[in-house]
């Protein structure tokens, strides 16, 4: 009989459906065939709602920002399924019954294939601590882990490794090595008088540019802004951003924060992987930050930083946080966000007197809202 | 002649199934490189299979290795031979064959195939699926259409589709079987049966396997492990059958030794196609013992 | 042949391995995770050279997870990465077994 074998495929639209059918193993021998399918949530919404059911009963919120799932059925009922939003894996759950079973593995294996198809070979997931073990077995490796909260992990074992190993060569000697990472969205005076303060107080100071490219300007148009601002710093040396730092990956609220969605913002995680990976791969032994008066987000994530950075949290060194108060103009601390509100408003007087000429002259030149027509 | 009762289906993308099924020691082992394999994985099942066939594990086990190919028509059915050619698979399976034509080209193709990677041309064997009402209707001339042939097998799924019907008790499949099993008689070589789908349906797949058997069928194919006893025990003689078929065969080798042109058992002359099914019955009781 | 693309081939489960093969210029590296890579890892590591070799691969980064494959799963596996990875998979079938 045709199509009784294992694995069947034949495409119905976009969607792909491959039967993973009766398996040697006796346990899932005893069980109706499995199908495994991809869905697009937003084309498909009586599927989607499938899910977010199926992820309920598993104690797993269905994300939003999903854009595909590779999803398992026994006979009709759903018993597995994961998620891609870009380059993380979310929504990975399997049925209490079929736990302890293959099948997370065929599940893992799908997802990779997946979202290699869409361009993705590097993956990012997050889980609880008690899953790392069975993701381990999936062929993830654990980056940082919040005790008994939350751990990510990548999907190879050299993934940091080769991260921290390009760093190494960039190391710089001396006591006192400082470290800034900034959106600069856009760079400001304020960004300005930060990165002189901190390199005054140190022999050497890196800085990134946070590479993740969701910010209003573009990571092109801020690491180039930055590049320019920083360039007559001495002791300096600018880096391009990395998944491993402030990014959708390792922080994904900071990127909702316009969104309101900053209550469950995850920093621990961020701040280990740098205090773990990047701080010693560097010899970082200060970070600095501008005190943060306007944004709640960046506002947790200081206040969280002591405690990441400089608490018993760790077994690698601790990281110095130095917060330096904000330069003013007109006694308002300068910020990234009073411009980009000005800059909604079209109020390029007042930005004027934030930015350096080169920001300016980039904001002006390609960033200006569109005026309505006054005929 | 050998005997193939069980024809086990494996999925030529399954490393795990590929690296252990040998162990259940079915007559025949079918890696499928068509249904049982999604678009995504037709390179890599390929090349699983190429590596398979030239285990020693499947090359010394005695066990016939057959790789369903994917038809001719598509992308994948050339590279498909090529490989399972040159890695000397003993049988080639064409699925969906419609007419003698088809098997003609597989020949063709194959032949040539043989005498660019230096195989002893001929040596690579042929079944063809039948799977469609053409199929049934052209069974004679695709069952005589190459010397290659060792048997032809009724694929049920696309067959039931094609006649407008659906698997049921197998009343839809009385023609078909009936068709395909002369023509194999016909063109002496084997006939193989659909499978079997329900694999925890024991007493529904046995029943199948009794009906198969009293028609004539040499076997079945598989798609579990487990089904392989099940059948063997089945095709299995009774020892009161081979009790008589000792008789017989006993009868015609002393008939032979004397020189006899006539045969006899009990007073009764016994002509050759029952001394040559007392052998097939001696030689399946040889390989799974008597019906349990 | 050269590799000018990521690839990806194999799966987790059990007796398979999953190979991931990415452009690296002037080096191989393998770096090979495997549940028996005690007794087992200069073998895999070994197969796998073998095969690159064979297919004129001189420069890659392959990354590996094994999940206790035979080696002629491991052959196919690579050879598969290998083949999505370049542009004009020319490989004979002489070189693959």
């Amino acid at each position: 009989m045709r199509g009784a074998p294992v694995r069947h495929e034949r495409s119905i639209g976009s969607r792909r459906r491959v039967r993973v059918g009766p398996l040697f193993r006796k346990s899932i021998q005893m069980t109706a065939e499995l199908q495994s399918y991809t869905i697009d949530p937003v084309q498909e919404p009586a599927e989607r709602e499938d899910v977010r059911r199926f992820l309920a009963v598993c104690g797993l919120d269905y994300e939003a920002g999903v854009q595909a799932f590779v999803v398992f059925r026994r006979g009709n009922a759903l018993v597995a399924c994961a998620g891609l939003e870009k380059n993380i894996v979310k929504c990975a759950a399997i049925a209490p019954d079929l736990r302890g079973e293959s099948l997370g593995l065929t599940l893992l294996t799908e997802v990779s294939h997946l979202a290699h198809e869409r361009g993705h070979s590097h993956l990012f997931l997050y889980t609880k601590p008690d899953c790392v073990e069975f993701f381990r077995a999936c062929g993830f490796y654990l980056l940082a882990e919040v005790p008994d909260l939350v751990a990510l992990m990548e999907n190879t074992p050299i993934g940091i490794r080769t991260y921290c190993d390009r760093l190494k060569r960039l190391r710089q000697p001396g006591a006192t090595i400082g470290a800034i990472v900034m959106n600069a969205n856009p760079f400001t005076r304020g960004h300005r008088y930060l990165v002189e303060r901190a390199a005054a107080a140190c022999d050497w100071l890196h800085v990134f540019v946070v590479a993740e490219d969701v910010s209003l300007i573009s990571y092109r148009d801020r690491y180039a802004l930055v590049s320019a601002g920083i360039a007559d710093v001495p002791h300096t040396t600018l880096h391009h951003g990395s998944e491993y730092m402030v990014s959708r990956a390792t922080f994904s609220a900071y990127f909702l924060k316009e969104k309101g969605l900053v209550e469950n913002c995850c920093t621990a995680i961020d701040l280990l992987i740098f205090r773990n990976h990047i701080a010693p791969a560097l010899g970082i032994t200060h970070r600095f930050v501008g005190t943060e008066p306007f944004c709640p987000t960046t506002f947790k994530y200081n206040a969280d930083m002591r405690e990441w950075l400089m608490g018993d949290v760790s077994p690698a060194p601790t990281v110095e946080m130095v917060e330096i108060a904000r330069t003013e103009c007109e006694e308002v601390p300068i910020s990234a966000s009073e411009v980009r509100r000005l800059l909604a408003a079209d109020d390029f007087a007042h930005i004027r007197r934030l930015v350096p000429p080169a920001t300016l002259q980039l904001l002006e030149a390609k960033y200006r809202a569109p005026r309505i027509s006054a005929a | 002649m050998k005997l193939r009762r069980s024809m086990l289906f494996l999925p030529g993308s399954n490393a795990a199934m590929l690296s252990t099924a040998f162990v259940y020691k079915p007559d025949s082992i079918m890696f499928d490189l068509e249904d049982a394999v999604s678009l995504r994985e037709k390179d890599s099942a390929r090349l699983l299979v190429f590596h398979a066939l030239r285990m020693p594990a499947y090359r010394d086990s005695g066990i016939e290795t057959v790789v369903r190919i994917n038809p001719l028509s598509t992308p994948f059915g050339m590279k498909d031979l090529e490989a399972v050619v040159r890695a000397g698979v003993e049988v080639v399976r064409l699925p969906k064959t419609d007419t003698a034509d088809d098997v003609h080209a597989l020949e063709a193709e194959v032949e040539r195939i043989e005498r660019e990677c230096g195989r002893e041309v001929g040596s690579t064997r042929l079944m063809a699926a039948i799977e469609s009402a053409s199929g049934v209707v052209n069974a004679v001339a695709i069952a005589t259409a190459s010397k290659r042939l060792i048997g032809i097998a009724l694929a049920g799924f696309d067959y039931v589709m094609d006649m407008q019907t659906e698997r049921g008790d197998g009343t839809e499949l009385f023609y078909a079987r009936c068709a395909v099993l002369h023509a194999a008689r016909f063109a002496k070589i084997d006939a193989f049966d659909v499978v079997f789908s329900d694999v925890n349906d024991d007493d529904g797949f046995l029943k199948e396997v009794d009906l198969i058997r009293r028609l004539g069928f040499n076997g079945k194919s598989l798609i579990n492990p487990r089904q392989i006893d099940l059948l063997h025990n089945a095709f299995a003689p009774t020892q009161e059958e081979v009790d008589y078929s000792r008789r017989v065969v006993a009868a015609a080798e002393q008939g032979e030794k004397q020189g006899l042109g006539v045969v006899s058992l009990n007073g009764k002359m016994i002509d050759a196609p029952v001394i040559e099914h007392a052998r097939v019955v001696l030689r399946r009781a040889e390989a799974s013992g008597v019906r349990q | 042949m050269k590799i000018v693309r990521e690839a990806l081939a194999g799966t987790l489960e059990s007796s398979d391995l999953m190979v991931r093969i990415a452009p690296r210029e002037g080096e191989l590296a393998i770096v090979l995770q495997s549940e028996v890579i005690h007794q087992f890892g200069p073998q895999i590591e070994a197969v796998v050279r073998g095969c690159l070799a064979k297919l004129g691969i001189a420069e890659a980064l392959v990354v590996i997870e094994d999940k206790g494959a035979l080696d002629c799963v491991i052959a196919a596996r690579v050879q598969t990465a290998v083949s999505r990875a370049v542009d004009a998979w020319t490989a004979d079938w002489s070189v693959l077994s």
